[in-house]
């Protein structure tokens, strides 16, 4: 006998599953989530596939920096500044080395600081290319991936001949920086300044007038310069909606004022125009770096460490004839300290203002070293962004706000 | 101060397909370029004394190390790498380390190290490839560390270089 069977559907308790009439869904993306550029968990809540509400949880790359900068020492934190946006470590390291300078009040020979800059601008060009590469792989474009990362592997040969480093570099000391470009890495760099602004047409044809690239990132997270300022985003992201701020020119370092160039802004705020606020901000670097070049090529055999021998070390030969100096290495060496007092010095990352806050003591360690870490903030944008747009524009929102969790998280 | 210009699409590149060909000819224009990659255990990275790798002993031409174990390497590392113990000897420099060690796996190849050692004990060598089956292993001994000068001489001569042309000696303050 067979019973045949009559499925009734019955609408008593609310299907969840229901995309039209069930409960709102919650869904997790991350922290392992290509798109999360690191370990970023994004509670999302989402009305069929209109997002609600966005909860960034953040703190999985949480490696205790300020605290370790506390019970290091000033010198010794150099290394873990590289560690905080991996993709820009030398303008990380600068940034703390000019908070413990204001600190000591030492100034930085002419031919130090141009190095800084030289190698600073070199950093943003690289960020800049892995944001340009990581975002247009999330949405779909794969060359741009390659061809941008082909360009940051000669940025890498070229901090690879000067600082020995391809990544985490180490390079600047309280005082300058370690050593001086020679002939080789300037070479280097001019034929890389030769060469990397037809590669970046090349990359910025390929994506502007690309139609999925236009239609995935027009419109998409569009924010105005005033929520802006309230979200305390800066750097491209600001820039992006029209407002001309950028460290370099409004709170000078390292000689910027002398430099000629000029801040690129959008119109509009949202990721196309953060988008190509970052290409233009490339070429600018690379005008910096060309000017750069051409100084360091008059300030041939100049300091590039200040002479200070209660900050920097003496040098190797002289440590062996010298007690003096034998002295001074030892004290330099397990004892820096810097005076009684507190200093903030925030440099222009690649991703916004990023700010060192030290308070010293007067001993050899920190009583707080704080960093102000732009990512933080455009992280506290996504879900201002986010909200009422579709779970794949959270992709381009994300990608186009541009942060590295090393620096979010700490 | 520069305002980006925002792109209206043509109509071509609103329809796509003729996009897709121009793309496509940037795409096939790229195989006749020279490529770049390496292949990288046959072809190695090149390496020269500007090479941070990791840090060696070095042996003097009489057989010995250097090394006084003042402590200052040990003090000046950022990731606690080094562990020394230090003791006696006969030798007219009266201290030797009895127990050298430097932890690789700690180890960030920083140089803080070899800028801290005032008896140009220790160097950073330019070997990089660090692999092995077992963590004690990659904790090196004196006997791991040891170089003969020969091998080090490139970096020696080169962070001398550096010091004696980019800081001047003067007296101290
Ligand atoms: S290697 Fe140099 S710094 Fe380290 S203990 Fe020996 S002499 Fe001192
Ligand atoms: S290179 Fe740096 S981390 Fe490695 S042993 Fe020397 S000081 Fe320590």
């Amino acid at each position: 006998m067979t019973t045949k069977q009559v499925f009734e559907y019955t609408r008593h308790a609310p299907d969840h599953d229901d995309p039209v009439h069930g409960a709102p869904m919650k869904v997790n993306m991350g922290p392992q989530h290509p798109a999360t550029h690191g370990v970023l968990r994004l509670v999302i809540e989402l009305d069929g596939e209109t997002v609600t509400s966005i909860d960034p949880d953040v703190g999985f790359l949480h490696r205790g920096k300020e605290k370790t900068c506390e019970s290091l020492g000033w010198h010794k934190f150099f290394p873990h500044t590289d560690r905080l946006d991996y993709v820009q470590p030398l303008i990380n390291n600068v940034g703390y080395a000019l908070a413990c300078e204001k600190l000591a009040g030492i100034e930085v020979p002419q031919r130090g600081n141009e190095i800084r800059v030289l190698l600073m601008e070199l950093s943003r060009v690289m960020a800049h290319l892995i944001y340009i590469g990581t975002t247009s792989i999330d949405l779909g474009a794969v060359t741009i991936f390659f061809y941008s990362f082909r360009l940051r592997e000669e940025l890498y040969s070229i901090l690879d001949a000067y600082t020995g480093h391809r990544m985490n570099n180490t390079y600047v000391r309280i005082g300058g920086v370690y050593a001086d470009v020679d002939e080789t890495v300037e070479h280097m760099v001019a034929e890389f300044l030769e060469t990397a602004p037809p590669r970046i047409d090349e990359i910025e044809k390929l994506l502007t007038a690309n139609r999925i690239w236009y239609d995935r990132n027009r419109g998409v997270g569009t924010i105005s310069a005033e929520d802006a300022k309230r979200l305390s985003l800066s750097g491209p992201n600001v820039r992006g909606s029209g407002l001309a701020y950028d460290l370099r020119k409004a709170q000078p370092y390292c000689g910027y004022e002398t430099y000629d160039f000029d801040i690129p802004v959008g119109t509009v705020g949202d990721a196309y125009d953060r988008y190509l606020v970052r290409m233009e901000e490339m070429r600018q670097a690379i005008r910096i770096c060309k000017q750069a070049l051409e100084r360091l090529k008059k300030s041939k055999g100049q300091d590039v460490l200040v002479e200070d021998r209660r900050y920097v070390l003496p040098p190797k030969g002289d440590v062996h004839t010298s007690m003096e100096e034998l002295i001074a290495q030892f004290k330099i060496v397990s004892d820096l300290r810097l005076p009684k007092g507190e200093a903030y010095h925030a440099v222009e990352s690649s991703k916004g203002e990023l700010g060192f806050y030290v308070v010293s003591d007067g001993t050899s360690k920190p009583v707080r070293c704080h960093i102000r870490a732009p990512g933080l903030m455009n992280v506290q944008a996504v879900p201002v962004l986010g909200k009422g747009r579709l779970l794949s524009d959270m992709v381009a929102i994300i990608g186009g706000l541009d942060f590295v969790m090393g620096e979010v998280d700490r | 101060m520069v305002i980006v210009r925002r792109k209206e699409l043509s109509l071509s590149e609103r329809l796509y397909l003729p996009e897709i060909v121009r793309g496509l000819s940037i795409t096939f224009r790229k195989l006749f370029e020279k490529p770049i990659t390496r292949q990288y255990p046959e072809e190695p990275l090149p390496k020269n004394e500007v090479t941070r790798g990791q840090p060696r002993l070095v042996v003097k031409d009489d057989g010995n190390i250097a090394c006084v174990s003042c402590g200052m390497c040990e003090v000046a590392c950022p990731a606690y790498a080094i562990t020394i113990d230090g003791g006696e000897t006969d030798r007219p420099i009266e201290r030797e380390p009895k127990k050298f060690e430097i932890d690789m796996l700690r180890c960030i190849l920083c140089g803080f190290c070899e800028e801290a050692c005032p008896k140009d004990a220790i160097f950073m060598s330019d070997e990089l490839e660090l692999a092995d089956y077992s963590r004690a292993s990659l904790i090196y001994d004196l006997q791991k560390l040891k170089r003969p000068k020969s091998a080090l001489q490139k970096r020696i001569d080169y962070v001398y270089r550096l010091n004696n042309r980019w800081r001047k000696s003067s007296s101290t303050s």
